[in-house]
């Protein structure tokens, strides 16, 4: 017995089996976390050593290149980038998708093992895997007035320890915290008086802050340790210690040195709207759910916020957590108006209350099982789901639809409702089967993406096929059970509000069906002026790719901007730092959209993981800026950051600057891809020859409309005090260059001695000269060096002192050096601005050694465009397979994929008015558009066979068709062309990114449903003509 | 005794069944989803993606006394539900064992 008639025997089983799927769709639905994106691993592993005292050009030469030799053979290895800076080198190892990262890591591991000979003041190589988990979830500003010098303790007891214990939190990183030190500030003259060093002062204080157990004491029958306590009991202390007692003069530390309990100096400068702050990144563990530990975060910091003291303010720079509510709340949103228009549909044609009940039902029994699919998958809710959700929600109707239509037409013929149902549901199922197969044949090659166009699209080909499968199984057994119970023909009363409805509505379609059926008499008449006209059409319709803009992911408005201010090299810090309030004050004043300006100036903890991510140093300042959300300001971010440009242009010490609306740089170094850069990549060895060139495509992208923030990675070459030793001297002398280095890093940076333990907290005892000594070469080559023999020479007498260049930067990619030019663009797209640049590149003369190439999101492009180049093939090919097979045919299918060509012109036609471009999302929106807009082809061509077979001519059995296809056609489209309507009119948090793909489906299938309705009758009765003369001929043959 | 051949659109079996029963009528062989075409008009019934309704057939041997009344209630049920192409033709029953 079929799947049908059982449903409609055993309506009470039927209904219990989709309240058993709702029941555990609901509970699915509300076990399912919230996220932005699915899981996205990126495929990259970072190695970063450091490599103190050391060059770029050393820590290039002795570190990276030999690191770099030793990871060329590691398997799924995609490209090496990296980067050489002072004291540090960071290789980036970017493998394929999909590669399995243990074994990458494990790989890396013993690669590393098998370099010999790195430079043995290098620290060991770490090893990190980058992940979109390592961005912060939620980014607080902690500001203090009276308590800013105890600042960090009360940061470190009262807020990160509690955090640190809220379940989910990863690392907890803070920034800009000042740090009490005990400062000895030594005079150079008093300490070569008395015979000392900064060396020996530090073992001095060494020695006289320290605990020693010594030993056991026996009292009579007690065994009781004995200890020495030597430790500073307080800060005080340290100024009376005794250094030296020359000639029975004791000498004190307070007698060479001022002695000072504050704070360490740090040139660091966190500003957040202007007020001293620190800044704390939150990142979570990498399983954790991003809206989760966002809310117990903020739950606990609410808690801390009552124990802290009352100037201490604690504001929030960034939540991600927010961005993802809003996004999912908007989607949600689209998904329920997506839903009402769905039934307004529905019910218009149907007109009847409890047809469109049924057809209603059918959408959440669905939809839920999408549900069920992501929560069996461990995913997430998140804007592809939720996507995914809101395309299906136009297909899943159809095919309850066209079985709904077929019962109640048995009815109306005086059929009873049980047999109806049953074979209403019969006759349709193979057309119903089928339709949804060729849907199925492109959605589900959207599961076999590779990369990151794969980790988006994977969830939406699966949800999509399942609950569209879900929907035939409904069709048959859902609809016909219902249907035979509830369904009843009568037409109703021209006087009930219903009544009036109906017959208005019907009378309107009626129209409908009138007109069109005249048209269709008309071009069947006109055959080739017909398909001419539909050739110019489709024809004219590609060159409007050369006027639509092209891009990689649209970019989206998601509150944040973000920049970075250089200013000359060599810039003191103090100086940069009044510029950075004076923008400060500026920004902040100008824009009523800024919730916080938060600046960060400085070269900070050189030693921090965040050193890796973003660059700093004395001249540069790194801004994030936080907007009020989308739906309170009226500029969007882009624009913004526009008129930031301009303020920032305005600074006459400024000489290279950014502004990065939607902070679109840190997430494509995550592997994260979007945002909209361009970056060409200049390769070659020679630093003079690619800076050259560098410059040279710099200047020609200024000269490109729409083009900003064009920099150049390199920056120029730093000024550097360069000693250089005497060898022969320092020999003589019995110095090495390790002691000598190591003495004037001593004097100038200072010499952490020992620490003083107060609380149970540790402060450093710094020992260095004071201030006034370190700030002239005088000073330099007057430093003192203790030789082993206990003789102090002058730092002058074994050395020279010269300034000299050297590049503070060197990157690589794949082995060889490059320098990059980046831009963002405004108010152009990828694809112009890469065209126009290329024929510029074309003029330039380009010296052998030099290869220019373009990275990025152009690369990015290039790769994801030819992947679905491949898979709109791939997608072609199945349909036509699908309906070949259905129709057992060769031919029809091939008259029906005319409907396709008149997608892609309907698609670029929406992009074209809407003034949206050729993306990732658009092009994907016109993949899928070739399983839906075959299906108004099959209905159509299926129905004329049946006519033809019925022995109807040609011309009739087209016609009748027509005619009576028409409403199931139109409402099909309607109700998934409807259904995009919230996409692409929606305006908030995130909806840039679906935008296109409304475009292109509602245009598309628009456009390619007016021109089926015309074009595809014509071309079955050209084709059908064939047969006949071919089959006449056949018979005429046979009979001779 | 007399042979009934009753054939009918199968999405009207309920009915004849009922018909049978309020006849009293209790033994028949049924054959279901046979093909079937008329004479005059009427759509074929052939089970296929062109014609998919099919048909049923009963045959039943029953004493000349309830031919009438049964052939009564099916005309009444032909007339309810003209499309469905309900036949019923009559002949004598030889012998039977």
């Amino acid at each position: 017995m079929s799947i049908y008639s059982t449903a409609v025997k055993k309506p009470i089983s039927t209904i219990m089996i989709t309240i058993g799927v709702l029941i555990f769709g609901i509970y699915s639905y509300l076990q399912l976390p919230v996220d932005y994106y699915p899981k996205i691993e990126a495929p990259i592993i970072s190695v970063f050593t450091y490599y103190a005292g050391a060059s770029a050009e050393d820590v290039e030469k002795n570190l990276t290149r030999k690191l770099e030799e030793g990871f060329g053979s590691l398997s799924n290895l995609k490209k090496i980038t990296s980067t050489s800076r002072e004291n540090l080198s960071v290789i980036m190892l970017q493998f394929e998708w999909g590669a399995n990262l243990d074994e990458s890591i494990n790989e890396v591991r013993n690669a590393i093992g098998m370099v010999r000979d790195l430079p043995a003041d290098a620290e060991t190589p770490t090893i990190l895997k980058l992940s979109t988990n390592m961005l912060p979830v939620i980014m607080y500003s902690i500001t203090a007035e009276e308590s800013y010098e105890g600042l960090k303790d009360i940061i470190d007891k009262k807020f990160i320890q509690p955090l640190n214990r809220v379940e989910g939190v990863g690392n907890i990183m803070e920034m800009g915290a000042p740090e009490r030190a005990i400062m000895v500030n030594v005079d150079p003259n008093k300490l070569d008086a008395y015979g000392l060093t900064i060396e020996k002062l530090g073992a001095i204080l060494t020695a006289n802050n320290i605990n020693i157990p010594s030993g056991n004491l026996k009292l009579g029958k007690s065994d009781i340790p004995l200890r020495v306590e030597g430790e500073f009991s307080s800060s005080e202390v340290v100024r009376n210690i005794v250094v030296s007692n020359t000639n029975g003069k004791t000498v004190y530390l307070k007698d060479i040195a001022t002695v000072k309990d504050s704070l360490k100096e740090i040139d660091s400068h966190e500003r957040a709207n202007g007020e001293k702050n620190v800044r704390i990144m939150i990142q979570k563990q990498s399983d954790a759910n991003t809206v989760t530990v966002a809310e117990k975060i903020k739950e606990e910091v609410e808690k801390i916020k009552k124990t802290l003291p009352p100037d201490v303010k604690v504001n929030a720079l960034m939540d991600a957590s927010l961005t993802v509510q809003a996004s999912i709340s908007n989607l949600s949103e689209t998904l329920l108006y997506a839903l009402i228009f769905v039934v307004l549909i529905v019910m218009l044609f149907l007109s009847r209350g409890r047809a469109t009940f049924i057809i209603s039902l059918s959408i959440p029994v669905s939809l839920i099982t999408g549900f069920i699919y992501i929560y069996l998958t461990g995913g997430t809710i998140n804007i592809i789901s939720l996507s995914s959700l809101s395309i299906a929600i136009g297909l899943v109707v159809d095919d309850s639809i066209v079985v709904l239509e077929n019962i109640s037409k048995k009815l109306e013929r005086g059929g009873f409702a049980r047999e109806s149902a049953i074979y209403g549901t019969s006759e349709v199922s193979l057309a119903v089967i089928a339709s949804t197969l060729t849907i199925i044949a492109v959605f589900l090659p959207l599961t076999m993406l590779g990369g990151m166009t794969g980790i988006l699209f994977r969830p939406l080909g699966w949800i999509v096929t399942i609950s569209v499968a879900a929907s035939v199984i409904v069709s048959m057994t859902l609809v016909p059970a219902l249907s035979a119970k509830m369904l009843k023909f009568k037409d109703p009363s021209r006087k009930s509000l219903g009544g009036k409805l109906y017959w208005f509505s019907q009378g309107l379609l009626g129209k409908m069906d009138n007109f069109y059926s005249k048209l269709l008499t008309w071009a069947v008449g006109h055959r080739w002026t017909v398909i001419i006209i539909g050739t110019v059409i489709f024809i004219s319709s590609l060159f409007l790719t050369k006027i639509i803009g092209s891009e990689f992911m649209p970019a989206t408005d998601n509150d944040r901007i973000s920049g970075q201010v250089k200013l000359a090299q060599g810039t003191t810090f103090e100086e940069t730092v009044k510029v950075a309030d004076y923008l400060d004050s500026v920004l902040q004043a100008k824009y009523p959209e800024i919730v916080t300006v938060s600046s960060s100036t400085g070269a900070g903890d050189a030693n921090s993981i965040v050193a890796i991510f973003t660059e700093t140093g004395n001249y540069i300042i790194n801004y994030t800026f936080r907007m009020k959300p989308v739906a309170e300001r009226e500029k969007s971010i882009f624009k913004i950051a526009e008129e930031i440009r301009t303020d920032i242009k305005k600074l006459p010490e400024v000489e290279k600057f950014y502004v990065d609306a939607g902070s679109s740089r840190a997430s494509s170094m995550m592997g994260a891809g979007g945002g909209n850069n361009l970056e060409v990549k200049i390769f070659g060895n020679d630093f003079n020859e690619t800076s050259v060139i560098a410059e040279k495509i710099s200047n020609s992208m200024k000269e490109i409309q729409g083009i900003k923030d064009v920099l150049i990675s390199r920056d120029k070459d730093k000024t550097e005090m360069q000693l250089t030793l005497d060898n022969e001297k320092m020999t003589s002398f019995g110095l090495t260059t390790a002691t000598v280095a190591k003495a004037i890093r001593y004097c100038i940076t200072g010499l952490t001695a020992t620490k003083y333990r107060e609380e149970g907290n540790e402060y450093d005892i710094i020992v260095r000269y004071d201030d006034k000594y370190r700030h002239s070469t005088d000073n330099i080559e007057n430093i003192s060096i203790t030789t082993p023999a206990g003789k102090v020479v002058k730092l002058k007498e074994i050395s020279t002192l010269k300034t000299s260049y050297a590049p503070p930067i060197i990157e690589r990619e794949n082995k060889v050096r490059l320098v990059k030019v980046t831009a963002a663009l405004s108010g152009t797209d990828i694809g112009t601005a890469k065209s126009a640049l290329e024929e510029k590149i074309k003029a330039m003369d380009i010296p052998s050694g030099v290869t220019v190439d373009f990275g990025g999101s152009a690369e990015d492009m290039k790769e994801a465009f030819k992947n679905l180049a491949l898979l709109l093939l791939l997608a072609v090919i199945l349909v036509y397979i699908v309906m070949a097979s259905q129709f057992e045919s060769l031919t029809e299918p091939f008259i029906i994929m005319f409907s396709i060509p008149f997608a892609f012109t309907g698609v670029l036609l929406g992009l074209l008015i809407l003034g949206s471009t050729i993306n990732l999302i658009s092009m994907i929106g016109t993949i899928m558009l070739i399983g839906i807009v075959v299906k108004n082809g099959i209905i159509l061509v299926d129905y004329t066979n049946l006519q033809v077979d019925r022995g109807l001519s040609l011309k009739q059995a087209v016609i009748t068709a027509g005619r009576s296809r028409l409403r199931p056609v139109v409402m099909t489209s309607l109700t998934m062309i409807l259904a995009m309507i919230p996409m692409i009119f929606s305006s908030g948090s995130g909806s840039e990114t679906w935008k296109p793909m409304g475009i292109a489906i509602f245009f598309g299938l628009t456009f390619s449903t007016l021109v089926t309705l015309i074009l595809i009758p014509t071309i079955y009765t050209i084709f059908g003509v064939g047969k006949i003369k071919r089959a006449r001929k056949k018979t005429i043959k046979s009979s001779k | 005794m007399k042979a009934v051949f009753i054939t009918y659109n199968q999405s009207i079996a309920d009915e004849v069944q009922e018909v049978l029963y309020n006849c009293s009528i209790r033994g028949f062989t049924k054959w279901t989803e046979i093909m079937g075409k008329g004479t005059n008009n009427g759509n074929p019934h052939e089970g296929t993606h062109t014609w998919p309704e099919l048909n049923n057939a009963h045959l039943t041997i029953i004493n000349d006394d309830q031919v009438l009344p049964l052939m009564i209630k099916l005309k009444e049920l032909n007339d309810q539900v003209e499309e469905q192409g309900l036949r019923a033709f009559v002949w004598n029953i030889e012998s039977s064992i």
